[in-house]
């Protein structure tokens, strides 16, 4: 028998039997939505996380820190504490080993990082801020999202992009702190009003060192968001190492020496080009010798637990499946005891034993492609309705169906199909033609 | 005298109940020509349906050598068998054994299917059988419509669509009236003898033997006697 008259022939046993072939169908859209939806709960969480997470900065940048780096923070324990120990001393932090990263296939930028905490200065406010001085050419790979204006470019010199925290973190310098913990934050026109900072911390008060002078700097964009760089300053690395030195020199002259070895950076921020790849071009920058740390490593731990939350999910889903296929199964054999005779006069004019075992099979095969068909209708529907009330509560999307979800469940259901029909199937073909045809 | 199609040597089926050993048929040598319309005449319990299911491959024999076509029909396994019906054998059935889900022209071409003969020549061949048991304007109705003549012709349409040498009728008249009883005698006999084909009617009927060449009488598993049929040709 062709397929095609196979399954012509499959359409129509079923369709003879209506009501109790699309009660089984019944069976197995039910058996297949809650798999699906189910299993795209626990996809849903994960996607809620990384969204989450990637709140909190760029999920596709890794921080590199020197192996004994001055500030001795170590973000990630385990592996790297190990690594560096191993090459301590001989490894360094410094333009080449910039490059190096840059060369790393899956790496679409690498920036020294220098971090120093100045004064910003508006108009007759002041606020103390976090700088960050980055290679400005690799601003817009870093993962930073502007909210007004532009981000940094290679010209940039004295150009600074600043975060959303700082705008309201100004206050009048001229004011003591109880007057300042009581009045709102000032109104700053960031963009408009005269910019400066200053290593002077002291800077608009009585006690203000007026041999230090504020540098004119130039606000060409703010930040968007409230992650860890809403705290921040971003400037181009050359500028603000200008400004440590003189704050250096000026240091040094009042008599206290903590003169930094230059060209030897504490920190590198890396770029990876595919979210996926973080994990193991992170594992190859520790294993150079750095520490390295990014936010895919909490991603990557809150997955792990959400893991065994999917595969509980999905084991509840799979019980009503294999209700489903037990459904099926039963369904061919009642219908194997109705039609023995039909099963027995095909034989007779000619049937071959595949014949009768695939024409079971198919009708199998075809519920349980069916029922996953409506299965995804009814998951696409039911997961929609599951939004609908996540959404009511908090804005994280609960459910999330991915299409190859779709597709395998489709997949799984009309395999599922074919296993449960397998048994009646072979129960049919063994059959005797004579008893078949015998029975009335 | 036409060679012999069937051979049947020393033929045996026993079958058990309880103690009791049963010979449903005992030690039948038989040899039938090629295109002979031959009746296994006898009473219920004679053993001839038991023949015709040795015959047809339904049963295996106790003892014994059934030959078809210059094939041992009882050595042939399932998987042969069915070739081997689709190839050589048509079957007609006391109650018409029709697939309800299909039309009458689905269930004429049903052999042809099972035998993968392209859609186009299986419409072209079961339009032709059609026409020929007078059906033709039925060929879109399903068993359930239709009386039990025309089902029994849609069987018989069936039975000769795939050419088959031998064409077994197990009681093919036992549901039907006086009147239709002879037109389907008529049509069946008449299909096999325009083509030179063997045809094995199973009756306990004396009319319908009538229209054999050869009559088998047979009782208690036996041959009683064969008779043969006179008629002028």
């Amino acid at each position: 028998m062709s397929i095609k008259d196979l399954i012509s022939m499959a359409v129509r046993n079923l369709w003879k039997r209506k009501l109790r072939t699309f009660l089984t169908i019944l069976g197995v859209i039910i058996g297949t939505a809650s798999i699906v939806v189910m299993v795209s709960i626990g996809i849903g969480m994960n996607e809620s996380y990384t969204k989450q997470v990637s709140e909190w900065g760029s999920l596709q940048v890794i921080d590199v820190y020197a192996p004994n780096g001055g500030m001795g923070v170590v973000m990630s324990s385990g592996s790297s504490s190990s690594s560096s120990s191993k090459n301590n001393g001989n490894v360094v932090l410094d333009t080449k080993a910039i490059q190096s990263f840059k060369n790393i296939p899956g790496v679409m930028a690498a920036t020294p990082v220098v971090n120093d905490y100045f004064q910003i200065i508006c108009g007759k406010y002041v606020s103390d801020v976090s700088f960050i001085g980055i290679d400005p050419e690799c601003f817009d790979d870093l993962g930073y999202n502007i909210a007004e204006g532009r981000g940094l470019t290679g010209e940039d010199k004295n150009a600074i992009v600043v975060g959303q925290t700082v705008l309201t973190s100004f206050y009048n310098p001229k004011l003591d702190w109880r007057a300042r913990y009581n009045s709102d934050p000032p109104e700053v026109d960031i963009f408009n009003d005269k910019v400066q900072l200053t290593y002077d911390y002291s800077y608009g008060t009585k006690n203000a060192d007026k041999s230090i002078k504020p540098i004119k700097v130039e606000v060409v964009g703010t930040l968007a968001g409230s992650d860890q760089n809403a705290y921040s300053v971003i400037m181009p690395i050359k500028q603000l190492e200008s400004i440590q030195k003189e704050k250096q020199k000026h240091e040094s002259a009042g008599g206290s020496t903590t003169k930094k070895k230059s060209g030897n950076y504490e920190r590198a921020m890396v770029r990876v080009e595919d979210i996926e790849k973080v994990q193991s071009i992170q594992q190859q920058i520790k294993d150079m010798g750095y520490n390295a740390s990014s936010l895919s490593d909490i991603l990557e731990s809150m997955k792990e637990t959400t893991k065994m939350l999917r595969t509980m999910l999905g084991a509840i889903g799979a019980i009503s499946l294999i209700v489903a296929a037990i459904g099926i199964t039963n369904t061919m054999v009642m219908s194997i005891y109705e039609r023995t005779r039909e099963i027995g006069v095909m034989k007779v004019i000619g049937a071959s034993l595949k014949d009768i075992k695939r024409l079971f099979l198919t009708e199998a095969a075809i519920i349980g492609f069916m029922g996953g068909i409506f299965g995804m209708l009814l998951s696409f529907g039911a997961s929609k309705a599951v939004n609908y009330f996540a959404m009511k509560q908090s804005s994280d999307m609960l459910s999330s169906i991915p299409l190859w979800l779709y597709l395998a469940s489709l997949a799984f259901a009309t395999l599922v199909g074919v296993a449960s029909g397998y048994l009646p199937a072979k129960r049919a073909m063994k059959l005797s033609a004579l008893t078949a045809i015998k029975t009335e | 005298m036409a060679k012999d199609i069937i051979r049947i040597r020393g033929v045996k089926k026993v079958f058990r109940m309880g103690n009791e050993r049963i010979f449903a048929v005992n030690n039948i040598d038989l040899n039938i020509a090629e295109g002979e319309i031959c009746c296994l005449l006898g009473k219920s319990g004679s053993g001839k349906s038991t023949l015709l299911n040795l015959l047809a491959g339904l049963e295996k024999p106790t003892k014994g050598e059934i030959i078809i076509a210059n094939k041992h029909v009882e050595r042939m396994n399932e998987e042969q068998l069915a070739l081997f019906r689709q190839q050589n054998i048509g079957f007609v059935f006391q109650s018409y054994n029709l697939l309800s889900t299909l039309t009458a022209m689905e269930n004429v071409m049903l052999p042809l299917i099972f035998e993968r003969v392209p859609k186009k020549e299986r419409i072209e061949r079961a339009k032709k059988m059609l026409d020929a048991v007078g059906l033709k304007e039925r060929a879109n109705h399903k068993p359930n419509e239709m009386s039990g003549g025309q089902q029994q012709r849609v069987s018989i349409a069936r039975a000769f669509i795939n050419n088959p040498r031998v064409v077994f009728a197990d009681e093919p008249t036992g549901n039907l009236d006086t009147k239709t009883t002879y037109e389907m005698m008529d049509l069946i006999t008449g299909m096999a003898r325009k083509n030179n084909q063997t045809l094995i009617i199973v009756t306990h009927d004396l009319e319908i033997s009538e229209y054999a060449d050869r009559i088998i009488h047979l009782s208690d598993g036996a041959i009683e006697k064969i008779e043969i049929n006179q008629r002028p040709t």
